[in-house]
């Protein structure tokens, strides 16, 4: 099974996120009115699939497989996925899946492209586990912001529908949109910890690469200033009250931001080059 | 040994001729003994609701036989002096099977697909069986039919969605909020169908209410029958600060509110989600405040569009259901066991 490599893995992993991306326009075509099991037993295969192939790559390189464009897509993307199946356990959040599909399906399509993997060298990219741990926090975060787009894509449907009081408000079987918002807000606190978190060992990689704790780097700039939106985000909610769409719009904006500029910034930034 | 059925319902007689032949509960066990006593049947069980009266037995007799005996004995046990034509049904086997199955399910009562039958149904069982007027034939039927009913129930949406205004208010409500314990209801006039749609939202655990009248006795009176607190009607804009749900049914020939008033209320709210139910003719709530944020409002005919579609769509299911129903009878036909059976538990 040699030739059968990571790589073959995450392509059949991608494969069944575009049935599930397929299935989701039928689901979204039904009204949502039946349980979601098929979709969500679409996603545990491809979710499994994913594994296998990150832990193949993790093994093959001997250390968490995050070392550049192509696997830390692949990281996001099984955050979105694992955080969704353990969300999907219940009934009524699991039509999330309907959504998070196509945002999988399409991160795995862009992941796929064979410029973003080039061959690792003798000397592997990271040679420490803090530069792992930091990786792979930034990588959970960005993961923790997708989900949280999921949700808020779902409550912007279905806040549009009872607004316009179309009947598949009240027809399918999502969940309540105070339920959404607060799962959108928990993955928004849970992203940001893990972003804080994965930011604050920025200054010792930097000491141990360049000598100093502060550098200015596009990536670590532009990190920083993704952790400022969604805490700016989290704070407004909070004490000004600015939930609901303004919310759900921010959390799908900043989402679909990073997806767009993530890779551009970490291709930018010599601090995160081997 | 046959399985039948005879009665009248609301489909083939007006309820002064049902009453006349409804059984109260407590003088069900007597008439089972008589039936049985007379030889007419084995086993019998009977349903006596304000929607139908019906005897499901197994006979010895053959089926044109026991009808015209146990015609005989409706006609005598409620001494009924008038003359009985197409009101009451007679069902022999396989579709006295069909039809207790159907009535089980809730496709042959007044509002398709309600539940309420099944646990009259139920009862009605458990009174025959608790006298010992059943037997393994009548224990099967049944049985199965409690069996195809709850199959019924999670494989169709027959049973799904509200058919009534005030059960569609409190579908929306379910649609916005998590918790309807966690959220405060403010009725503003102390209407029949505000009271009706206050306390359907008490009945999926909505706590505290709060009433509003331009006759504050008025609004005293429906506080106290709902368990909630009554507030002077110029102070209603207050409450505003901590209700999620408002009901609306004053008799005002304006709107009461409108964009400009509920605007600073919301900020007041920091924009907690509201759910506005305008059941007043003329309204009593300007539309326009539902281009604000966080704010769902709905009036009667929005909530009567949802309940017809509910109805429609159960409607839409009757043809599965009967589908599930002739495939279960068949199979209960096919086992030996019922065709065979006879004798007592």
């Amino acid at each position: 099974m040699a030739w059968f490599t990571d790589r073959h893995f995450f392509l059949l992993a991608v494969v069944f996120y575009g049935a599930s991306s397929a299935y989701s326009v039928f689901l979204w075509r039904k009204g949502f009115r039946t349980d979601d099991r098929v979709n969500y037993f679409l996603l545990l295969a491809a979710a499994a699939l994913h594994t296998v192939a990150m832990f193949q790559r993790g093994f093959s390189i001997n250390q968490c497989p995050v070392n550049n464009l192509y696997e830390a897509t692949v990281f996001i993307a099984w955050t979105i996925a694992a955080a969704y199946l353990a969300l999907g356990i219940f009934q009524r959040l699991r039509f999330l899946g309907a959504f998070a599909s196509h945002i999988l399906f399409f991160i795995g399509v862009f992941a796929l492209m064979p410029a973003l993997d080039p061959p690792h060298a003798a000397q592997p990219d990271f040679s420490n586990g803090l530069t792992s741990l930091h990786a792979a926090l930034v990588l959970l975060a960005i993961g923790a912001f997708g989900l949280s787009a999921v949700a808020a894509a779902m409550f912007l449907t279905e806040e549009h529908d009872l607004k316009f009081h179309k009947l598949r408000a009240v027809f399918s079987r999502l969940p309540p949109i105070q339920r959404l918002e607060r799962v959108m807000n928990n993955l928004l606190v849970a992203g940001v910890s893990l972003l804080t978190t994965g930011l604050a060992f920025s200054p010792f990689l930097l000491k141990q690469k360049y000598g100093v704790y502060f550098k200015n780097d596009p990536l670590l700039d532009y990190s920083v200033c993704i952790w400022l939106f969604y805490l700016v985000l989290l704070v407004s909610r909070w004490k000004f009250g600015q939930g609901g769409r303004r919310f759900a719009w921010s959390a799908l904006g900043g989402f679909v931001f990073i997806l767009l500029t993530f890779w551009g910034f970490l291709l930018l930034s010599p601090a995160h080059r081997p | 040994m046959n399985f039948v059925v005879i009665g009248l319902s609301h489909r083939t007689s007006p309820v002064e001729l049902r009453e006349r032949f409804a059984f109260p509960d407590g003088k069900i066990p007597d008439a089972l003994k008589s039936l049985r006593d007379s030889g007419i049947t084995s086993e019998a069980a009977i349903l006596s609701t304000c929607n139908r009266v019906e005897i499901y037995a197994a006979t010895p007799l053959a089926p044109d036989v026991a009808f015209a005996e146990l015609k005989k004995f409706l006609v005598a046990h409620h001494a009924f002096a008038g003359a009985l034509g197409d009101e009451l049904y007679t069902i022999d086997e396989p579709h006295s099977l069909h039809h207790l199955f159907k009535v089980a399910a809730g496709l042959d009562s007044m509002v398709i697909g309600e539940t309420e039958i099944l646990g009259q149904l139920k009862s009605a069982y458990e009174l025959a069986l608790q006298h010992k007027h059943t037997g393994a034939r009548l224990n099967k039927a049944f049985q199965r039919a409690f069996n195809v009913a709850k199959h019924i129930r999670t494989e169709t949406n027959i049973q799904r969605g509200s058919v009534s205004v005030m059960s569609a208010a409190v579908e929306l409500a379910e649609r916005i909020f998590s918790k309807l314990a966690d959220h405060e209801v403010l009725v503003i006039g102390a209407g029949e169908t505000s009271e009706k749609t206050a306390r359907a939202l008490q009945s999926r655990g909505v706590k505290k209410i709060t009433v509003t009248n331009r006759s504050p006795e008025r609004a005293a009176a429906l506080a106290a029958e709902l368990g909630g607190r009554a507030v002077p009607f110029e102070q209603w804009p207050d409450e505003f600060e901590r209700i999620d749900i408002a009901i609306s049914s004053t008799a005002a020939p304006h709107h009461i509110l409108d964009r400009a008033k509920l605007e600073p209320l919301m900020r007041r709210r920091k924009n907690r989600p509201l759910l506005l139910i305008d059941i007043a003719v003329p309204r009593d709530i300007d539309p326009a405040v539902n281009t604000l944020n966080n704010v769902y409002l709905y009036n009667v005919d929005d909530l009567q569009s949802i309940a017809a579609d509910y109805l429609k769509l159960r409607q839409e299911e009757v043809a599965r259901c009967e589908k599930i129903i002739a495939e279960k009878v068949a199979v209960l036909l096919a086992t030996n066991k019922f065709s065979t059976t006879d004798g007592h538990r």
